[in-house]
């Protein structure tokens, strides 16, 4: 059901078309004098959200942000319903009818309600406070800022303005940011490659050396290894990651490896090898630029 | 009449005559200060040519004579503190709380005079009398409570000073030797400010017509020439911290005060807090609009607070639609200056104080539709626009879920198994910058199309181009939309820097449809037939809670983004040159940090609550007769 590269923009289209369903059934059963009311069209609204987040939506989403979406459609179900003084009294009536128990049956709701909610609410309470053995939720920071300044095998970089020295054109100049898009679908295995294309090749053999048994030969985080591990390694492939970051970063992470990383970014939860220990800072650079030219993303810069 | 008219013309141009100069002499100082400071280091260093050491300016990389000391490096006892309980015993929490309201305070003292300024002149070129009046009465009002929480903020500015001096004295002794000349221009623009505040607030009475009205109008402008000058200056010491300039890289200072204030975020940050202070000063009128409406025991005072809660509304929200792009530049300087720290904020440590804040800033959007969409309720005719309220919600809702949607999830080690790696397949490209450009830019212009449908509630349009206008500005909407919506996928195929220059096409899209968008809805109810008038007082009493939901949000979002702003230097005083070596360096828990802003909001807001009844006390006549006219039917719109 879900498309490769398009699935942030299924999930709002699913959205989208439910909504316009929606309206255009209750236009119609409205034609025909059969309207649904205001109430029964709230909980039909949340339900169907929650209905689409919960099993629509895949993989799942973590709870905590289940709860923040739901939140959310509680919040706009009621603007919804209260935005015009009739859709809000129409709303308001089958509960204050419960409450007032004006007829026999909405006697028979109040006093099941009555019974029910407190028990229901007892028993949230409860589960609330009942201790559990869970894992605790983890707030674990995906891209924790780097320091300013790095040294990697007695060399110091300073991680705002150094460059990658290997990202150069075939006459040996410095290639900006955004202009190695020609190489993209370029060979770098051709005999006559040079400059950008030359390194991308050794970066490449130092990849697939080093780094493709957890990272996957197609940089998507998926390596013959990389289910042993939770997280699994980065995906490469995806917007988030390395197109999100400068190259000194991705530079930094590949250098000191998990140990490297801050308390917030949860080193110990990181297999990933400190590279200086194993390559040498001109091996890092290559991979660095593999990694992009494989991915076909550009490294941030704030020229 | 006459005599009495010329005295006040007299007296007119004497003010204003005073009030220019006042103006022009301290602005002359930052002039004057800067080439004279330049020239005695120059002189020193002729004088004494081998004992004058040269370095380099940290950020603009000149070369400067050393002309200060280094920054100290201090120890944990030089910081003397109070033996309270914690939190209290850390001096950073007692700093905060001060800092905090005196903030809160200064921001509404400068907003207050933007909107008397603006109203007052809405005021003079209003043609129907009635209206002119109500108008004036009502920047009178707010100036008369503005001008108690104008001492509250003074009182709240001497505190901080003490606190400085008693809990930081070495931060403030170097600070102080940085910024001398600064602060002494400060404390002279806040002594013209206040005189110029005095003067407009007890002129107003005497200034009523003609040539002298307009010279306490343009006493406004001069007010708030002085309050935004007094406010920049004072963001600098701020913006200083978090990007240094102007000294060494031991801090030394390099004999040139305007490298020092003209720092890498200084203007980003003005222009992010002026226009913050608008919006913050708009939501607290217009909570204290709701108050008196839901305390209102007569229709003719709802009527006169319910008009009121909607100017300020209006005001707050007009302010509010180019905030985003003003945070958006500020936090690219921030990158821009240091990638570290626009990671720690929007990436690392703070990233998740960030998704408060976007809900907070939903919040905004959501009160403000909710409110025009109750509004429509005093309309008669409103009926054949409410039917679009569930297309404004839907898209406002699907660009809010985008919006929200954290980069960094909060989960269980089960739940990352489950979703195969940190980032969610599907939802987990809504965390980056592109599509959150995307959904603030969606939120923005439905919230302009809420506006256009609430000046249309109730009015038939009658001129002849009807359709095409419809026509035109469907088009335009759509094509705003689509145009904002592709740019935001886009922007995942394309160099970051490149990136970032897409914000430009997208906000001039949705700057079209607020401003030629306006511009055809107003044409288009030329000689429109009225359905009925406005019946101010009519509305319903939960547009009063989206009011106060608007106000809360925009002090709670203001002590969230505060924090972060200061939090993001970590351990340094002065970003990367004078460390705070103080006992509680470390950054609060999220919800330490939270649980104190919500503490700073509530003690805001009793504060408030007492300026207010101060006000009350000294306006109720005032108010009375103003009342009466504000009773009288008017129709819908920004100009009313």
């Amino acid at each position: 059901m879900w498309i490769e590269g398009y699935k942030p923009i299924e999930l709002l289209l699913i959205l989208t078309i439910t909504t316009f369903i929606y309206i255009g059934v209750n236009y119609l059963l409205q034609k025909i004098g059969k309207r649904i009311p205001t109430f029964p069209q709230a909980i039909l609204i949340w339900l169907g959200t929650y209905f689409i987040f919960k099993y629509v939506l895949t993989p799942p989403i973590p709870s905590a942000l289940m709860y923040t979406y739901m939140g959310l459609v509680t919040l706009v179900v009621f603007l919804f319903i209260s935005s015009t003084e009739k859709g809000w009294t129409e709303f308001k009536r089958p509960i204050l009818n419960t409450v007032m128990a004006v007829t026999p049956i909405y006697k028979g709701v109040r006093t099941v309600s009555f019974v029910v909610l407190p028990l229901l609410i007892g028993y949230g309470t409860y589960d609330f406070n009942v201790p559990k053995f869970d894992e605790p939720i983890e707030l674990r920071t995906v891209h924790p800022a780097p320091p300013a300044s790095v040294t990697v095998r007695g060399t110091n970089f300073t991680l705002q303005t150094a460059r990658n020295p290997y990202r150069v054109d075939e006459k040996g100049d410095y290639l900006p940011v955004g202009k190695e898009d020609k190489y993209f679908k370029q060979n770098p295995f051709s005999p006559d490659a040079k400059g950008y294309l030359l390194y991308v090749r050794e970066g490449g053999s130092i990849f697939f050396q080093n780094c493709h048994f957890c990272h996957g030969d197609n940089l998507n985080g998926r390596g013959m290894f990389a289910f042993a591990f939770n997280p699994i390694p980065a995906n490469f492939s995806d917007p988030g990651t390395i197109a999100q970051l400068q190259e000194t970063f991705v530079f930094w992470r590949i250098s000191k490896g998990g140990p490297g990383l801050p308390r917030e970014g949860f080193p110990w939860a990181s297999a990933m090898p400190p590279w200086e220990e194993h390559l040498t800072t001109d091996e890092i650079w290559k991979v660095n630029m593999f990694e992009y030219w494989h991915t076909e993303f550009f490294p941030r810069t704030w020229d | 009449m006459k005599a009495i008219s010329k005295r006040i013309r007299a007296w007119s141009l004497v003010s204003l005559g005073a009030v220019v100069t006042m103006l022009v002499m301290s602005l002359a100082v930052p002039f004057f200060t800067a080439p004279v400071m330049a020239d005695e280091a120059t002189k020193a260093a002729t004088e004494a040519a081998p004992k004058v050491e040269m370095a380099k300016d940290i950020y603009f990389k000149t070369e400067g004579p050393v002309s200060g000391n280094p920054a100290p490096e201090l120890k944990a006892t030089d910081y003397p503190s109070y033996n309270l309980p914690y939190p209290l015993s850390e001096n950073r929490i007692l700093i905060w709380s001060i800092a905090q309201q005196h903030l809160y305070f200064g921001s509404f003292v400068l907003a207050v005079p933007i909107f008397c300024m603006i109203i007052e002149l809405v005021g003079l070129l209003t043609k129907d009398p009635v209206m002119s009046k109500k108008y004036d009465d009502l920047a009178h009002l707010l100036v008369k409570i503005s001008l108690t929480a104008y001492s509250v903020t003074a009182i709240l500015g001497g505190l901080l000073l003490f606190s400085f001096i008693t809990l930081y004295p070495d931060f403030f002794k170097y600070i102080s030797s940085l910024f001398r000349p600064v602060m002494h221009i400060y404390a002279l623009l806040f002594l013209a400010e206040s005189g110029t505040l005095y003067l407009y607030y007890y002129g107003w009475d005497r200034m009523t017509h003609g040539f002298a009205k307009w010279v306490h109008a343009c006493m406004g402008v001069l007010l708030n020439v002085f309050g935004s000058v007094l406010m920049m200056l004072a963001n600098s010491w701020a913006s200083f911290m978090m990007s240094p300039a102007g000294v060494d890289e031991k801090g030394r200072y390099l004999g040139n005060i305007w490298a020092i204030l003209h720092n890498a975020l200084w203007n980003p940050l003005n222009v992010h807090r002026i226009i913050g202070n608008m919006v913050f000063g708009g939501g607290i009128v217009a909570a204290y609009a709701a108050y008196k409406f839901l305390a209102a025991k007569t229709l003719e005072e709802k009527a006169y607070y319910d008009w009121m809660g909607y100017i300020a509304m209006f005001m707050a929200v007009g302010s509010l639609i180019p905030l985003p792009f003003a945070g958006y530049w500020l936090m690219r300087e921030v990158y821009g200056f240091r990638q570290q720290m626009g990671i720690t904020l929007m990436g690392g440590l703070l990233a998740w104080l960030f998704i408060i804040q976007a809900v907070l800033i939903g919040a905004l959007f959501f009160s403000t539709n909710y409110y025009l969409f109750n509004g429509m309720e005093r309309m008669r005719g409103a009926e054949k626009y409410q039917k679009y309220i569930k297309y404004i919600l839907f898209l406002t809702t699907a660009a809010f879920l985008v919006w929200l949607t954290p980069h960094t999830l909060v989960m269980r080690p089960a739940e990352l198994k489950a979703i195969g790696g940190q980032q969610h397949p599907v939802i987990g490209n809504f965390g980056v910058m592109s599509a959150k450009n995307g959904a603030v830019n969606t939120m923005i212009m439905t919230t302009i199309i809420s506006f256009l449908l609430y000046q249309r509630s109730n009015k038939i349009v009658v001129v002849k181009w009807e359709a095409w206008g419809n026509a035109a500005l469907m088009a335009m909407f759509t094509v705003a939309l689509v145009n904002n919506w592709w740019l935001a996928i886009y922007g995942y195929f394309i160099p970051a820097n490149v990136r970032v220059g897409l914000s430009v096409p997208q906000v001039i899209g949705t700057l079209t449809t607020l401003f030629i968008g306006s511009a055809i809805n107003i044409a288009m109810m030329r000689g429109s037939k009225l359905t009925g008038p406005i019946e101010w007082g009519k509305i319903s009493v939960r547009s009063q809670y989206a009011l106060f939901s608007l106000a809360v949000s925009f002090t709670w979002l203001m002590a969230l983004m505060g924090y972060i702003r200061s939090s993001v230097r970590l351990f340094w005083h002065v970003m990367e040159v004078f460390r705070d070596n103080s006992p509680w360096a470390f950054t609060h828990t999220i919800g330490f940090a939270a649980n104190m802003m919500s503490v700073n909001v509530m003690a805001f807001w009793l504060f408030v609550l007492f300026v207010f009844w101060l006000g009350e006390l000294t306006s109720k006549h005032a108010v009375a007769e103003a009342r009466k006219e504000a009773a009288r039917p008017a129709m819908a719109g920004g100009s009313e």
